[in-house]
């Protein structure tokens, strides 16, 4: 065996070029192929993330008419101890109390209706953690006059800043990223410049009556910290709910179509608000991960855990079932991308096996001739064949670990006509790779499945040899 | 002695329409406007009332007090519960507004609001402006007599006039032959399918006058809803100005 994986070896470099084409097709099936999934799964990870995780969670304990029903009258009461039972189920992160409602929001001559959610600010910070939220850059006109004028930055770096105009940020890695200076000028220029852009912010207290607005509800209403907004709608059992209530921070939500119109108030406040005294709409419960048996069971453990027949667990994808089509049918069409790239680099693979085998027809005729037995020619080819395609597929996978790395940590930011299309679908416009996962081990399978099957070619045609027949051709 | 014969002549033609306006053969219109009148004062009334919400899960009861001149001016005031105690309602002509001290906010409700529940109740805000006159918006017609509660009454279709703007296609009420009391009442939208019924009920007199105290009403389409609305006080023809529906006032009225 030895002795022939040596002949396969010396064989594989006496014609170099051939090797490297056929093994160079099998690098780029598996390098596109994982990096194209990568991509695919890393977006659709990122919406979840962003969506999911922080938003609606994996699971929900609702009334059971809620969800058809969104209203504040179909709520539950505030029970501590099935909070505490819930918690203590394997593989739960997080439950979090929610009151959610629709009112009527305005301030001055601007009115617009909004999503209010009432939370727990401590608990909360183990679900969407809005103080992280909280905007604290801002570039606005006057940011950048002082900047001009401050004359601590040159112009080039200067014209990236103009280009943000509008924009706010929660975090100084996002102004980095969103900036995209070059190295030198990120260690120089990005303090100075979150010197000028920074704004003041605040949060919510424990009992707190004030709220915090989504950033672009805040400037469609026009209001900023320390101003008010009136809110009114209806309250439990048909009561009028009105109050007005002090902002006490602006919050950036990624998702456009959330930022448009979130208000967060705390939970007691909103039960005065809405005079649903002890009453809430949701717990929501997040799990380490969001595979489907763990959703399941603990799906299963919890409704266990429910007092009476008002209350129910659902699933992510049972309170957002739109979302969840949409990551289906775009994988869906996304496996069948992959299928066709596979198909096309099998052909290529193919190709290359049927140019060698009839380029030493009269090679194998010879070996043949003086006594070579078949069944050790074929192990040879196999041999040659696997090695071909290993060295494809190592490279391929090789060579797609640093861009996928890159890409996991410096994510693509769309910019342009791409991102406001991404942006108005309620997409945030970043697109970062998925960490290495099953796909990975996936994709390198498939291609050598494909590999085997060339195989098959070469080893019938040896079979089939008759030498006289090789040696004359 | 020509002048003489005028006078017994004039005497006369008034004493003949007395006497038809005295018989039993009143028309239709007439004895809408008679219920009409004596319900909401031939001037001005003010009433006290109270509202209970019913719905399958839940009730609750609203209290508020009401001030009316003519068909053109409302005023209501809330006074329970305490947590929207204070809310104040204004009609003038066609329009409404709603003042909310805890907002300290002026609202002039849109007409696409007025199909809405006033309140949260089955009343809409059009029913409470009651934006339509039932004499005059509407051909009314004796269409039989029947028997409700053992009171005789006046089974009369009222169909809507083409020119009038009204939600509602048609009403049948029955109305009380000897207190002018409605004591049933459906209505119907333009397609002619019933949309909800009102039911007057527990007749006392108030004010000097006869009336049904207790008015309830039942949406066709989700009979386990109600509402029930009581007059605990009501006084007719008070002496109330036009210049007290105003804006101002809703802020100081109590």
């Amino acid at each position: 065996m030895k002795e022939e994986f040596k002949i396969a070896w010396r064989n594989l470099w006496r014609n170099r070029r051939r090797t490297i084409i056929t093994s160079a097709s099998v690098f780029f099936a598996v390098f596109f192929a994982v990096v194209m999934r990568s991509y695919q799964l890393g977006s659709y990870d990122h919406m979840i993330n962003n969506f999911i995780e922080s938003f609606t969670g994996y699971l929900q304990v609702q009334h059971i008419k809620y969800m058809d029903n969104p209203l504040i009258d179909n709520s539950f009461d505030y029970n501590n101890s099935i909070v505490s039972a819930i918690s203590g189920i394997d593989k739960v992160v997080s439950v979090t109390p929610h009151l959610e409602s629709f009112t009527l929001a305005s301030s001055g001559t601007q009115t617009k209706g909004v999503a209010v959610i009432a939370i727990d600010p401590v608990k909360e910070k183990n679900f969407s953690d809005p103080e992280s939220k909280l905007v604290k850059y801002r570039i606005t006109d006057e940011a950048i006059e002082r900047l001009k004028n401050a004359g601590v930055i040159p112009d080039e770096v200067l014209n990236k800043v103009k280009q943000n105009l509008g924009r706010s940020y929660s975090s100084s890695a996002r102004v980095e990223l969103e900036l995209a200076l070059t190295d030198k000028d990120k260690e120089l220029f990005i303090p100075e410049i979150l010197k000028y852009i920074e704004v003041s912010n605040g949060f919510l207290a424990n009992d707190d009556d004030g709220i915090l607005v989504s950033d672009r509800l805040a400037s469609y209403l026009k209001v900023t910290i320390g101003d008010s907004v009136i809110l009114m709608g209806q309250g439990y059992h048909g009561t009028s709910a009105t109050g007005i209530f002090p902002v006490r921070g602006i919050i950036k939500i990624p998702s456009p179509d959330i930022d448009n119109r979130l208000i967060i108030m705390t939970i007691p406040a909103a039960q005065k608000f809405y005079d649903a005294e002890g009453k809430i709409t949701s717990l929501v419960v997040n799990l380490t991960d969001k595979s489907n048996r763990t959703i399941k069971t603990a799906k299963a453990r919890i409704n266990s855990l429910l007092p009476d027949d008002n209350t129910i667990t659902k699933t992510w994808y049972e309170l957002n079932p739109i979302l969840y089509q949409q990551i289906q049918g775009d994988s869906q069409s996304g496996m069948a991308m992959l299928g066709l790239l596979y198909f096309i680099i099998f052909f290529g693979i193919f190709g290359t096996v049927l140019m060698m085998v009839s380029e030493r027809k009269r090679e194998f005729g010879v070996l043949v001739a003086i006594g070579m037995q078949k069944k050790k020619l074929k192990r040879i080819v196999t041999i040659e064949m696997i090695l071909l395609g290993a060295i494809g597929l190592v490279c391929g996978l090789l060579a797609s670990v640093p861009l996928i790395l890159y890409f996991y940590y410096y994510p693509v930011i769309l910019k342009g006509d791409l991102a406001s299309t991404m942006e108005d679908w309620g997409w945030d416009a970043v697109m970062p790779t998925a960490w290495f996962g099953p796909y990975f081990y996936w994709q390198a399978v498939i291609v050598a499945l494909m590999v085997v099957m060339a195989t098959i070619y070469p080893l019938r045609k040896i079979g089939k040899l008759k030498e006289i027949e090789a040696l004359k051709g | 002695m020509k002048n003489r014969c005028l006078i017994i002549f004039i005497l006369l033609i008034q004493g003949a329409g007395m006497s038809a306006l005295f018989s039993q053969d009143l028309s239709a219109t007439d004895i809408v406007r008679k219920a009409d009148e004596k319900f909401n004062g031939e001037k001005s009334g003010y009433s006290v009332m109270a509202m209970t919400i019913i719905r399958p899960e839940w009730q609750r009861t609203i209290e508020f007090k009401s001030w009316t001149l003519g068909r053109d001016y409302a005023l209501a005031l809330i006074t329970a519960p305490a947590k929207e105690a204070g809310q104040t309602f204004l009609k003038r002509g066609s329009e409404m507004w709603s003042w909310n001290p805890s907002i300290n906010r002026l609202i002039k409700l849109p007409p696409s609001m007025m199909s809405q529940g006033w309140m949260g109740s089955d009343y809409t805000n059009d029913d409470i402006l009651r934006e339509s006159s039932v004499v005059t918006d509407y051909i009314h017609e004796i269409v039989g007599e029947e028997d409700i509660n053992d009171r005789e009454c006046y089974k009369i279709k009222m169909t809507a006039r083409e020119n009038a703007s009204i939600v509602w296609g048609k009403q049948i009420r029955w109305i009380d032959k000897k207190e002018f009391l409605v004591l049933r009442a459906e209505l119907y939208d333009e397609d002619g399918s019933l949309v909800r019924t009102e039911i007057g009920s527990d007749i006392k007199i108030m004010d000097g006058r006869t009336i049904t105290s207790k008015i309830e009403l039942v949406p066709e389409e989700e009979p386990e809803n109600k509402t029930l609305l009581e007059i605990r006080e009501i006084k007719f023809n008070i002496p109330v100005g036009e210049s007290y529906f105003s804006q101002q006032n809703m802020k100081r009225v109590r």
